[in-house]
């Protein structure tokens, strides 16, 4: 090979590896003022799988100083004894708990009922619940049981959260494309007229072992992160409302909150970034929304 | 034959056949699956108006319509315990209430058993649907094998009492707090004193029971977290009824003109109408997975017929008797013909479990259970028992 095509060959190379490593580690923006929060779901098997996402989960931490994590539900599959809550949870994500992050969990099918009193899952007793930091509110919600009760505390929540941005989550999925679960729209019907008429932004559910963004529905934005312990290989049934799908090996959520941006990252066990984008807020007569997501 | 004998007749034969039709439709329930198919269709096709009508209608279908089907079926029991009644001694009501319990028992531990083995404990809440027995379901299905046959009253009282086991469980495991319990009980006594005042007074118009004690208790029971479909059961006792019983579903003779038979003479084609809302409300799930909550409500009614026959074994070493002419045969078909949950257990599931996907699954199962109907054929038809005996 000529000297002149083996330098540009290296050269393409160099190029290509740079660009790789920089679309693995895409990074979030990790301004020191902002929101940052990881999101998983179906994660507690207890599992290698589970531990190597919490390995990676742990090392973004160490540079993407996260201080809560979103649990989706199906936090701990199978035994719900104390020690099962030790394997499929306290172990896997020690180093985060060590370092001060606090897990707020909503519960999913299968997760007991108790667990709402494990003080780690910050659930104080509730199976529904909100808590709030700087300009973002949280709301846990149930999805299993879906009463009145629940709705009208709901309704209120929303009606009187003053952040900017509200971001609702919970196990079954209002919107997905999972081939094994699909949505939940008995639950959509429900819910989704109190987060259109309340300005919520973003939801996050599980559920579905894949990960899932969906195009964006009625101006609010959803994810489904199910995979974070349990896969199904190849289980999305892509269709109109896939924006992004990731079925291949188990993933996590990072999220970022600065002003009216939201920045999100899908990583993949391996640490890939398998989807990234931005959501800008915009306020819509009284009740906040968000346009449309920059990949 | 004359002129117009040749032009009316056909007219005549049309509606004596739309009359049969009818009365085939009122006597086997049809507007029941009706109501179910189109649900499942309508779920299937359209879900989000689907769910979106079903969520507006669960209020007056499942907690006011469905107050008068219960009414019928506590009409049919409480007159059962009149003389000629199944149930008016003891001895003949004891071997299917034995059966209704070791029935019930082993429903329970295959839905606890099932649910523990795959691990979702968010559907323990939902045990009570395991004792469900669809009593009509029961009637039309053993009247089809057995025709006219002790075994039908014996099917009848079993499946009668497991589903007051079943509601009882629900009134225990829903309590309200202690002042609303304290108002409901109130309300309730109101109610009853009411009924024996209006009873004592000789009044026949039913509407004056509904009215006036019917709708006191329905008050009673929703302020006491007691679900408010059963309003009327404690209210028929009151009515003025016929002082023999004809038999359970028996129709009524022309001649009886009591309280309790206008009553069902007036409810029984609305009452129609309402069970085809209830199975367009609550039958809609959406087929696109078998879930766990689904199994395990199919595997509670499999269990019940091994109960059932476990059971009626022990009662037998006991000194109980069965019915004459009822053998080990004629308790298998028994056995899984009281396996179908149907409407009965699609009204526990929506009663024990609020609006869910966790429910949808559990729907899913209680309709899987009309199958039984089919088991209860196959049974039969393998024992030579009733119709398919030689």
């Amino acid at each position: 090979m000529p000297r002149s095509r083996r330098f540009v060959a290296t050269w393409l190379l160099v190029v290509l590896a740079v660009w790789s490593a920089g679309a693995q580690q895409a990074t979030l923006p990790s301004s020191p003022e902002s929101v940052k929060f990881a999101v998983i779901g179906d994660s507690g098997t207890g599992e290698l799988p589970q531990y190597q996402l919490a390995n990676e989960m742990a090392k973004r931490h160490a540079t993407f100083g996260f201080d809560r994590v979103l649990m989706l539900g199906d936090n701990i599959y199978g035994g719900q004894a104390p020690q099962d809550l030790v394997s499929k949870f306290a172990k896997p994500y020690k180093t985060l708990l060590d370092a001060g992050v606090r897990f707020y969990a909503s519960l999913g099918n299968h997760d007991s009922p108790d667990h709402r009193l494990y003080p780690l899952f910050n659930m104080g007793g509730r199976l529904y619940y909100s808590f709030a930091t700087k300009n973002v509110r949280f709301f846990a919600l149930d999805s299993n049981k879906v009463d009145a009760k629940q709705l009208a505390w709901i309704e209120d929540a929303l009606k009187n959260a003053r952040e900017d941005w509200k971001v609702c989550y919970f196990h079954h999925p209002l919107y997905s494309n999972g081939g094994t679960h699909g949505p939940s729209v008995d639950v959509r019907v429900a819910f989704e007229p109190l987060f259109v008429a309340h300005g919520v932004n973003v939801v996050f559910s599980g559920h579905d072992h894949t990960y899932e963004r969906l195009v964006p529905q009625k101006g609010i934005h959803y994810f489904v992160e199910g995979a974070s312990g349990q896969l199904r290989k190849g289980d999305t049934r892509r269709s109109a409302t896939t924006a992004v799908a990731f079925d291949q090996d188990l993933s996590f959520m990072l999220v970022e909150v600065a002003g009216d941006q939201l920045s999100f990252q899908a990583v993949s066990r391996s640490g890939q970034t398998v989807d990234s984008g931005i959501i800008r807020r915009q306020v819509r007569s009284g009740a906040g929304a968000s346009a449309p997501v920059l990949p | 034959m004359t002129p117009s004998h040749t032009a009316s007749s056909p007219v005549r034969g049309r509606r004596h056949l739309a009359r049969r039709g009818v009365e085939f439709g009122l006597d086997h329930l049809i507007a029941l699956p009706i109501g179910c198919v189109a649900a499942l269709v309508w779920s299937n096709t359209l879900p989000e108006s689907y769910f979106r009508v079903a969520q507006a209608l669960a209020f007056p279908v499942n907690d006011i319509g469905l107050v008068f089907f219960f009414a019928l079926i506590a009409k049919e029991v409480f007159e059962a315990t009149a003389p000629g009644g199944a149930l008016h001694s003891r001895r003949r009501a004891t071997m299917p209430v034995l059966a209704a319990i070791g029935g019930g028992g082993a429903a329970i531990a295959g839905y606890v058993t099932f649910i523990g083995w795959i691990g979702e404990p968010m559907l323990l809440q939902g045990w009570a649907v395991a004792l469900a027995v669809d009593v009509p379901a029961c009637f039309v299905v053993g009247r089809l094998i057995f025709g006219r046959h002790p075994a039908i009253p014996f099917l009848l009282l079993l499946a009668i009492t497991s589903d007051a086991i079943g509601l009882l469980c629900l009134a225990v495991l829903q309590p309200a707090d202690g002042a609303h319990l304290a108002l409901g009980v109130a309300l309730m006594a109101v109610a009853l004193g009411l009924a024996v005042v209006i009873r004592r007074r000789g009044v026949q118009s039913f509407w004056v029971y509904l009215l006036g004690p019917g709708m006191l208790s329905w008050w009673a029971l929703l302020v006491s977290g007691v679900h408010p479909a059963f309003a009327l059961v404690p209210i028929i006792p009151f009515f003025p009824r016929a002082p023999r019983d004809a038999g359970l579903f028996v129709d009524p003779t022309p001649q009886a003109h009591d309280t309790l038979t206008r009553f069902e003479r007036w409810w029984r084609l609305p009452v129609q109408g309402v069970l085809l809302l209830f199975g367009l409300v609550n039958a809609g799930v959406p087929i696109h997975g078998l879930e766990s909550g689904m199994w395990a409500v199919v595997l509670a009614a499999v269990g019940r017929p091994i109960g059932i026959v476990a059971a009626t074994g022990a009662g037998l070493i006991f000194g109980l008797h069965l019915p004459q002419r009822v053998g080990w045969r004629e308790l298998v078909v028994v056995g899984c013909t009281a396996s179908i949950g149907f409407v009965f257990a699609l009204f526990f599931a929506t009663a024990v479990m609020p609006m869910g996907p966790l429910l949808l699954e559990m729907k899913m199962g209680a309709l899987f259970t009309v199958t039984g109907g089919g088991l209860a054929f196959g049974a039969a038809w393998l024992l030579r028992v009733g119709r398919f005996a030689r």
